[in-house]
C-alpha cells in the first residue's frame, strides 16, 4: 500500500523496497544501522513534498540522506520509516558569478561545485575530507567543516538561504537577508530534524591569488601541538593548520607517497592563502615558531602538484589506515586551542589504557581532534575497548572545556552525551525549536536529543 | 526613546532572570534596553512595559587571548571589548554605531550588519556561545568556548537579530581574529559621470578594500570634500606591504574611472571610518527618518538614486550612504522641522515600500514613527517565526510587537 502510493508519486525507478536495496540504506559510516521500509529517490522539491505527505499519512518517520558519509549515524533510519535519498537532485540550478553565489540541489557533490565554478575563478570553501563524495545537503545537515574552515568558517558561514520541505510536506524558503529570525542558521546543522533541504543558495569565494603549503616535522608530538597553540597565540591564523602523528604519516606514505617525512613523531601541514604580500610574511613567522619548538624538518611545496599530493594524502588519511587494522572508529571532539597538548596526552593515555592503536589526524588550528581508533570488528574485546577509549576521550575533552562534536554531528551516536555538555534548560531551548518545526518527531527521530527517559526532561512545559 | 518607568538594571544574570520570571507570571510586559544606540530600529518600546536594562550586566567572563576567544556579559560596550582586544592584537568586526554606548547584547539582538562583513564576515559568525534568559526565567546556554561546535542546534546564531523577542541575551562568547595592523582611508569627490565606472572598479580590485562607500550629504558627520554629487570613501586595512600594493591599485583604478584627485590618510583612518558607521543611524532630531535597503553591489547605486528621486518628489531632502561592496543603501530623508516632516512621512513611507518592499527603518525619533512600516514586507517564513515566538514566549512578555510581522 505504502509502496504503491510512493510509486504513484515517483515512478518505479524512484522507489526501492527490495531487501537487498534496503540493506544498503540501513547504514551510513557509523557502526550501527536500522532498516527502512522504503527508500525513495526524488528528482524534485515537488516529489520530496509528495513523499513527506504520504509518510505523514502512514505515520512513518523520514530520514533524509545524502551520500551516507556521516560518522555518527545521522542518516541511519533508527526508527525505520522512509529514507529520502537526494542523490538524483544534484543540479546547479543557478550560477550568479557576478554576485558570487549559486543555487544548488542538496544531492550535488561538494567537490563538483568547486570544479564547476573554477573556470570563473571561484570555489566553494567548506571542504570536509569526504568532499569527493559527500553532498552539499548532507554538509548543510551537519554544518560540515574541513581543514580550511580555520579561516573560511564552517558550512553555516557559506549558506545564504534555503528551500525546505517541512514535516507536513509544505515548502518554505529562508534567506540570511530576510528580516526576522535567522531560520537559515537554525536549520544548518539540525541534522534533518527540522526539515528537508531541497535547494540552497551558497556563497562562492574568489580563488586566492597565492597559496603556499609547508610541512614541518617534530620528534615529539607534544612539541608539535605546542607549536600549533603558539602559532594561534601569536595571532597567526593560517588558512589551514593540520596535524598527523607517526602512525598516520606512515599509513599515508605507504598508500599515497604524498611527500611527508616518515619517522617523525608528528607532522604539521600548514597552508597560507591570500595575497602574495601576506603569505610570505606568514611563512617566516610560522617557521620561526616551529623552529623555536624544535622542528627538525621544514619544507615548502614547490609546485601545485606537490601541494595537491600533500592534501590528497591528508584527506585520504583515514582510509589509508586500512593497512594497520581492518576497521577504525573516528572520534570527533573540539577543545580550546591552548588545551591541544593536554587533549593529545589524554588521547594517548586512553588508548594505552585500553590497548588500542590510535592514529591522530586532525584540524589542529581549530583544536578539533580526530583520534582514529584502530580495531578488528570481529574481535569483541577490541570492539569493547574502542567504545571505552572513545568515551574516555570524550570525557577528557569535556573536562578541558571542549565540546562533544566539532564537525561530525551528534546524530544517533552521541545523543546521550548531550546531557554532559548541556543542562536540561539548554536542551529545552533546542526542544522548543523542534516543537515548531517537527512537533510529532517524525523527522529523523532518535537523533541529537537524548534517548529514553531523558526525552521527557527536555520537553519544556 | 523616553519611557514612563525608570529602567531596572540588574547586576547579575540571576537577578535579571528572577525579574523576568516574575513579570512573565504576573502577565507583565518587558522592554529590553542596552545602550539605546539602535533603538530607532523596529517599533518603539511599549511605554507601559517594564524597561529592563542590561547596562549593569558588564564584565569579562573569560579572556582566553591565547585561544583567540573571549566571553563577555551582554551589557559590556563594544568599545570596552574592542579596547581590550586591541591590547592583545585582536579584534571582532562589530562596526556598529556609537561603540562607546552600544552594548554587545544590543548589537547582537539587533542583528547589526557592519560594512566590513564583505571582508571579515558577519558578526554572527564570530559568536561561538551564548547565554540567554528566556521568558519563563530559565537560563539557556548554547555553544561554548571552542571555535567549532556542532553539538545540537545553533541557538546562538538564532538569537542574533531576534530583537530580544525570544529571550534576553546575557552573555556572548566570541572568537576573535588578529587585528589588521594598519588602516588607510581614501576620500575623493565622486562626480556623476565617474560613478558607475568607480563602482565597477571597486568591486573588482585585486585586493578588495575593507569598506567602500559613495556618500552624498552627511556633511557634518563625515570627512571629505563634497562635490555636488557626493564623494567616495574607501577603507583599506591589513599589513603594511598589502596596503602599499592596495593603495597603488586603488589609485590607478579610481584614476581610470575618472575620479579626481584623492585624499589619503592613515592617522585617524579608523576614526574616520567609525564616523561613517555612526552616520547610519544619526538623527536630525525629530526631522529625519533613515531607511536601509538591502541590495546587490551592482544594483545599489541605481536603487539609491531611485529612492532619492522618490524623496525629492515629496519635497524631502535626502542624504545617502551606499556600501559599494555589500550593496546596502542607507537613505536619510529630512525636512525643515518635525511638523513639516510629519505632514508627509506616512505617505512617503507607503511610496517607499512600494518602490522597495523590504526597506527597513533604522533610525527615527519622529512621533509618527509608530505609523511607519519599520520592517518592510514580511519575509516568506513569517508564520514559522510567529510560531517560534509563541513557543519561546507564549505570554508575549518580551519586546512584544516591536519586531517583524507584529512579533
Amino acid at each position: 500500500m505504502l509502496r504503491e502510493r510512493l510509486i504513484d508519486a515517483l515512478g518505479t525507478d524512484g522507489v526501492k523496497t527490495e531487501p537487498e536495496d534496503l540493506s544498503v540504506y540501513a547504514f551510513d559510516a557509523y557502526t550501527d544501522g536500522g532498516r527502512p521500509l522504503a527508500v525513495v529517490l526524488p528528482r524534485s522539491t515537488r516529489e520530496v513534498s509528495a513523499v513527506v505527505k504520504i509518510a505523514r499519512e502512514f505515520g512513518e518517520p523520514i530520514v533524509a540522506r545524502g551520500a551516507g558519509t556521516g560518522l555518527c549515524g545521522g542518516a541511519v533510519p533508527a526508527a525505520g520509516g522512509i529514507v529520502i535519498s537526494t542523490m538524483r537532485m544534484n543540479r546547479i540550478l543557478e550560477l550568479d558569478v557576478k554576485n558570487r553565489r549559486a543555487r544548488v540541489e542538496p544531492g550535488l557533490i561538494n567537490l563538483d561545485l568547486s570544479r564547476r565554478v573554477a573556470a570563473d575563478g571561484l570555489f566553494y570553501a567548506p571542504d570536509p575530507s569526504s568532499q569527493q563524495i559527500s553532498t552539499i545537503g548532507g554538509n548543510i545537515a551537519t554544518n560540515a567543516g574541513g581543514p580550511h574552515c580555520l579561516s573560511y568558517g564552517t558550512t553555516v558561514n557559506h549558506v545564504l538561504g534555503l528551500e525546505i520541505v517541512d514535516e507536513t510536506g509544505e515548502v518554505f524558503t529562508t534567506s540570511i537577508d530576510d528580516s526576522g529570525y535567522d531560520l537559515t542558521a537554525a536549520l544548518v546543522g539540525s541534522e534533518g530534524t527540522l526539515g528537508i533541504v531541497t535547494s540552497a543558495w551558497v556563497r562562492l569565494l574568489a580563488q586566492p591569488e597565492a597559496v603556499r603549503v609547508w610541512v614541518a616535522a617534530f620528534d615529539q608530538i607534544e612539541a608539535a601541538s605546542e607549536a600549533v597553540s603558539a602559532i594561534v597565540a601569536a595571532g597567526i591564523v593560517p588558512t589551514a593548520l593540520e596535524m598527523m602523528d607517526s602512525v598516520i604519516v606512515a599509513a599515508v606514505e605507504a598508500a599515497f607517497h604524498a611527500g611527508y617525512p616518515t619517522g617523525a613523531a608528528a607532522v604539521l601541514l600548514v597552508e597560507s592563502a591570500g595575497f602574495e604580500e601576506d603569505v610570505g610574511a606568514a611563512e617566516s613567522a610560522i617557521r620561526a615558531i616551529v623552529n623555536q619548538r624544535g622542528a627538525r624538518y621544514w619544507r615548502g611545496a614547490r609546485t601545485a602538484a606537490e601541494r595537491a599530493a600533500l592534501w590528497a594524502g591528508r584527506k585520504g588519511a583515514a582510509g589509508a589506515t586500512g593497512r594497520i587494522a581492518p576497521n577504525y572508529y573516528t572520534q570527533d571532539v573540539c577543545v580550546p586551542r591552548s588545551k591541544l597538548p593536554a587533549a593529545l596526552r589524554a588521547v594517548e593515555a586512553a588508548a594505552a589504557e585500553h590497548a588500542i592503536t590510535v592514529g591522530n589526524v586532525f584540524h589542529a588550528g581549530d583544536g578539533n581532534l580526530h583520534p582514529l581508533l584502530m580495531y578488528d570488528r570481529r574481535d569483541r574485546r577490541q570492539v569493547a575497548a574502542v567504545v571505552l577509549t572513545g568515551n574516555a576521550i570524550l570525557e577528557s575533552a569535556i573536562e578541558l572545556g571542549g565540546t562533544i562534536s566539532g564537525e561530525h554531528g551528534i546524530g544517533w551516536e552521541k545523543r546521550d552525551a548531550m546531557t554532559r555538555v548541556y543542562t536540561t534548560a539548554d536542551l529545552a531551548a533546542m526542544g522548543r525549536v523542534r516543537d515548531v518545526f517537527d512537533p510529532r518527531r517524525r523527522l529523523n527521530p532518535e537523533k541529537i536529543f537524548p534517548s529514553g527517559a531523558r526525552c521527557s526532561e527536555v520537553t519544556p512545559p | 526613546m523616553r519611557t514612563a518607568t525608570p529602567p531596572v538594571a540588574p547586576e547579575t544574570i540571576d537577578a535579571l532572570a528572577t525579574i523576568v520570571a516574575q513579570t512573565d507570571r504576573a502577565g507583565g510586559k518587558i522592554s529590553i534596553a542596552g545602550g539605546n544606540t539602535l533603538c530607532g530600529m523596529g517599533l518603539p518600546l511599549d511605554e507601559s512595559a517594564l524597561t529592563l536594562s542590561t547596562l549593569r550586566l558588564t564584565g569579562v567572563v573569560a579572556n582566553e587571548s591565547a585561544d583567540l576567544t573571549i566571553a563577555v556579559r551582554a551589557g559590556m560596550t563594544l568599545q570596552g571589548v574592542s579596547v581590550l582586544l586591541a591590547g592583545q592584537g585582536q579584534f571582532i568586526p562589530f562596526d556598529a554605531p556609537a561603540p562607546q554606548y552600544a552594548t554587545v547584547g544590543g548589537t547582537l539582538a539587533a542583528g547589526w550588519l557592519g560594512p566590513r562583513r564583505h571582508r571579515y564576515g558577519r558578526l554572527r559568525d564570530y559568536l561561538i556561545g551564548s547565554a540567554i534568559v528566556l521568558a519563563d526565567g530559565s537560563v539557556a546556554r548554547a555553544g561554548g568556548m571552542v571555535v567549532k561546535n556542532v553539538a545540537g542546534y545553533d541557538m546562538s546564531r538564532l538569537y542574533v537579530g531576534s530583537f530580544g523577542t525570544l529571550g534576553i541575551l546575557v552573555q556572548a562568547n566570541f572568537k576573535t581574529i588578529p587585528a589588521p595592523r594598519h588602516a588607510r582611508i581614501f576620500l575623493a569627490p565622486l562626480p556623476e559621470r565617474t560613478r558607475e565606472r568607480a563602482f565597477a572598479a571597486l568591486a573588482t580590485l585585486p585586493v578588495p578594500p575593507s569598506a567602500a562607500f559613495w556618500i552624498d550629504g552627511f556633511h557634518n558627520a563625515i570627512d571629505g570634500d563634497d562635490g555636488d554629487e557626493g564623494r567616495v570613501a574607501v577603507l583599506l586595512d591589513g599589513s603594511e606591504a598589502l596596503l602599499e600594493r592596495a593603495t597603488r591599485e586603488l589609485r590607478s583604478a579610481l584614476g581610470r574611472a575618472g575620479v579626481p584627485e584623492t585624499r589619503v590618510f592613515d592617522a585617524g583612518a579608523r576614526e574616520s571610518f567609525q564616523r561613517i558607521v555612526d552616520a547610519y543611524v544619526a538623527n536630525l532630531g525629530e526631522r529625519s527618518v533613515t531607511y536601509r535597503i538591502a541590495s546587490f553591489p551592482a544594483e545599489s547605486a541605481p536603487r539609491a538614486l531611485q529612492a532619492h528621486e522618490l524623496a525629492r518628489r515629496y519635497g524631502l531632502r535626502t542624504e545617502t550612504i551606499v556600501d559599494a561592496l555589500n550593496g546596502d543603501v542607507v537613505l536619510r530623508v529630512s525636512d525643515l522641522d518635525s511638523r513639516t516632516l510629519g505632514g508627509k512621512i506616512e505617505s512617503f513611507d507607503d511610496a517607499m515600500h512600494e518602490l522597495e518592499p523590504r526597506a527597513q527603518v533604522i533610525a527615527c525619533e519622529h512621533p509618527h514613527r509608530i505609523h511607519l512600516d519599520a520592517w518592510g514586507e514580511a519575509p516568506a517564513a513569517v508564520e514559522r517565526m510567529r510560531a517560534l515566538k509563541a513557543r519561546f514566549d507564549p505570554n508575549r512578555t518580551l519586546n512584544a510587537g516591536r519586531f517583524v510581522g507584529g512579533i
